[in-house]
């Protein structure tokens, strides 16, 4: 059988080739994890921010190691091309990071661009940001019916496992 | 018979306005404001506004706001007003929550009314307001002195929230009236309690007027409005009864039940963990209390339950 055509067919292949080469991938998403460091919240287009997502957390892990080890700041050196944001990552974003275990980043989807592309745009941002939510969540108000029963109901539980101590020594 | 005597006094209360005179209603809400709707005097609901808005309006609105009196959805507006509508989800549902509990026990206490065979005499005495927070409607009854023994067991508690259940799927309409004291004592002569109520009513107000209430056959003395149908509930449970202690001769029992609308769905369990804290006797005072911010142990002469988590 023909083995060029088995190379032709990408079924279940999930590794993106974005740019001119590994090279040039390498490069477009190092400028989009810079800009990513720099302004918290971007958009690119969907294929281009997943696959940046990933190396944007590793690069979160590392910079949680501290500025003092050796392989961690190598790593902060080659991925931000800007060297002031080395000093943002340790010193703003490592210790914003610091309880979560990962996770860090949003991806959302929005409408395709304006252009004659059409591309499929996505938009993702550093968990923690100073910008107002993307997205609100609508919650019921506390005194519609179920919520006002509910927290009498939580407020029955309370009372009844409240301790008993302070009742026995009081006056 | 209180019914016929309801209908003759509707339509002598329509007849006052023998020709259509039109008056002009403001929408005053977030929907579409400053729409204005040019409706029948005494003929026009806030229901037939609802109609001109939207069906997202009709089927989500509770009550009306005219003026910034709270109105029920099917009571004839009288006069040009400014008008707003109130859902079960707003910012401040609390005249919603309150005309939906008196709701479910006027649908409770028609239910108990029908339950028993004729021989058996059951006087329905009031129904006291009890917030929400409190967890469960409740209805007080005096039931034949015959069945001053008998416990309604979980069978019996079944069937009459069955009744309702069917009564709930008629989906039949609240309909309002407000009459002078002296026809509501006509219909409510068999009933003392009832009267005496008629005559409290009467005196707080200025204008010695009743509010009742029918669907279907039943008809009841309220004190303020109800939900627009009978539909409007989901999910309906009667769930105890205890007895009340009172100085007087006969037993006064007090039926609970708690019950969501259709837009407030709760899961099963949820449900269930609601019903059981339902079955606890609910007493006005400690709200009363409460209100007062007099700091208060709990009411430990429960009926012996205990929650477990």
């Amino acid at each position: 059988m023909r083995l060029s055509v088995a190379a032709a067919i990408s079924h279940g292949r999930v590794h993106r080739r974005l740019g001119l080469g590994p090279r040039s991938r390498l490069d477009l998403l190092r400028n989009l994890v810079t800009a990513l460091v720099r302004h918290e919240r971007i958009e690119a287009p969907w294929a281009r921010a997943d696959e940046m997502r990933g190396y944007a957390e590793r690069l979160i892990d590392y910079a949680k190691l501290g500025d003092t080890n050796e392989q961690a700041m190598r790593m902060a050196n080659f991925w931000l091309t800007e060297k002031d944001l080395i000093h943002k990552l340790f010193k703003v974003l490592a210790p914003r990071f610091q309880p979560h275990p990962g996770k860090y980043t949003r991806l959302l989807q929005i409408p395709n661009r304006d252009s004659l592309d059409r591309a499929k745009m996505a938009v993702i941002e550093l968990k923690g940001n100073p910008y107002p939510p993307l997205i609100r969540p609508r919650c019921d108000s506390e005194k519609t019916l179920l919520n006002q029963l509910l927290k009498g109901y939580r407020e029955d539980i309370q009372r009844a496992t409240a301790p008993r101590a302070p009742e026995g020594t009081a006056v | 018979m209180r019914n016929e005597l309801f209908t003759k006094e509707k339509k002598r209360q329509l007849s006052l306005y023998p020709r259509i005179e039109k008056i002009e209603v403001k929408y005053v809400g977030k929907s579409h404001p400053g729409s204005v709707f040019v409706m029948n005097k005494a003929l026009s609901t806030p229901y037939n506004c609802a109609m001109h808005l939207s069906e997202w309006h009709c089927k989500k609105s509770v009550l009306a706001l005219v003026d910034g009196e709270v109105w029920d959805m099917y009571r004839p507006l009288t006069k040009s007003c400014e008008i707003q509508f109130l859902t079960f989800k707003d910012e401040d549902p609390e005249e919603v929550n309150k005309a939906y509990w008196r709701s479910c026990a006027m649908i409770m206490a028609c239910v108990l009314k029908r339950a028993f065979k004729d021989e058996y005499s059951v006087n329905l005495i009031k129904s006291p307001e009890v917030p929400v927070i409190s967890g469960a409607f409740c209805y007080d009854v005096i039931l034949d002195s015959r069945l001053n023994d008998w416990k309604p067991t979980k069978d019996n508690f079944r069937s009459l929230a069955r009744d309702a259940g069917m009564l709930i799927h008629k989906d039949l309409p609240f309909e309002a009236l407000h009459v002078e004291a002296k026809v509501a004592c006509e219909m409510f002569q068999h009933n003392r309690y009832k009267m005496e109520m008629i005559k409290q009513k009467a005196s707080q107000n200025t204008e010695g007027i009743v509010m009742l209430h029918r669907f279907g056959d039943f008809v009841d003395v309220s004190e303020g409005p109800h939900i627009p149908r009978t539909s409007f509930c989901y999910q309906y449970e009667i769930t105890a009864a205890h007895d009340l202690q009172t100085n007087k001769s006969e037993l006064i029992r007090r039926f609970q039940g708690v019950s969501l609308p259709i837009h407030l769905k709760a899961h099963h369990t949820v449900w269930h963990k609601l019903l059981e804290r339902s079955k606890r006797l609910v007493t006005e005072e400690r709200y009363l209390e409460a209100e007062d911010g007099s700091s208060e142990t709990k009411d430990g002469t429960e009926e012996g339950k205990s929650v477990s988590i």
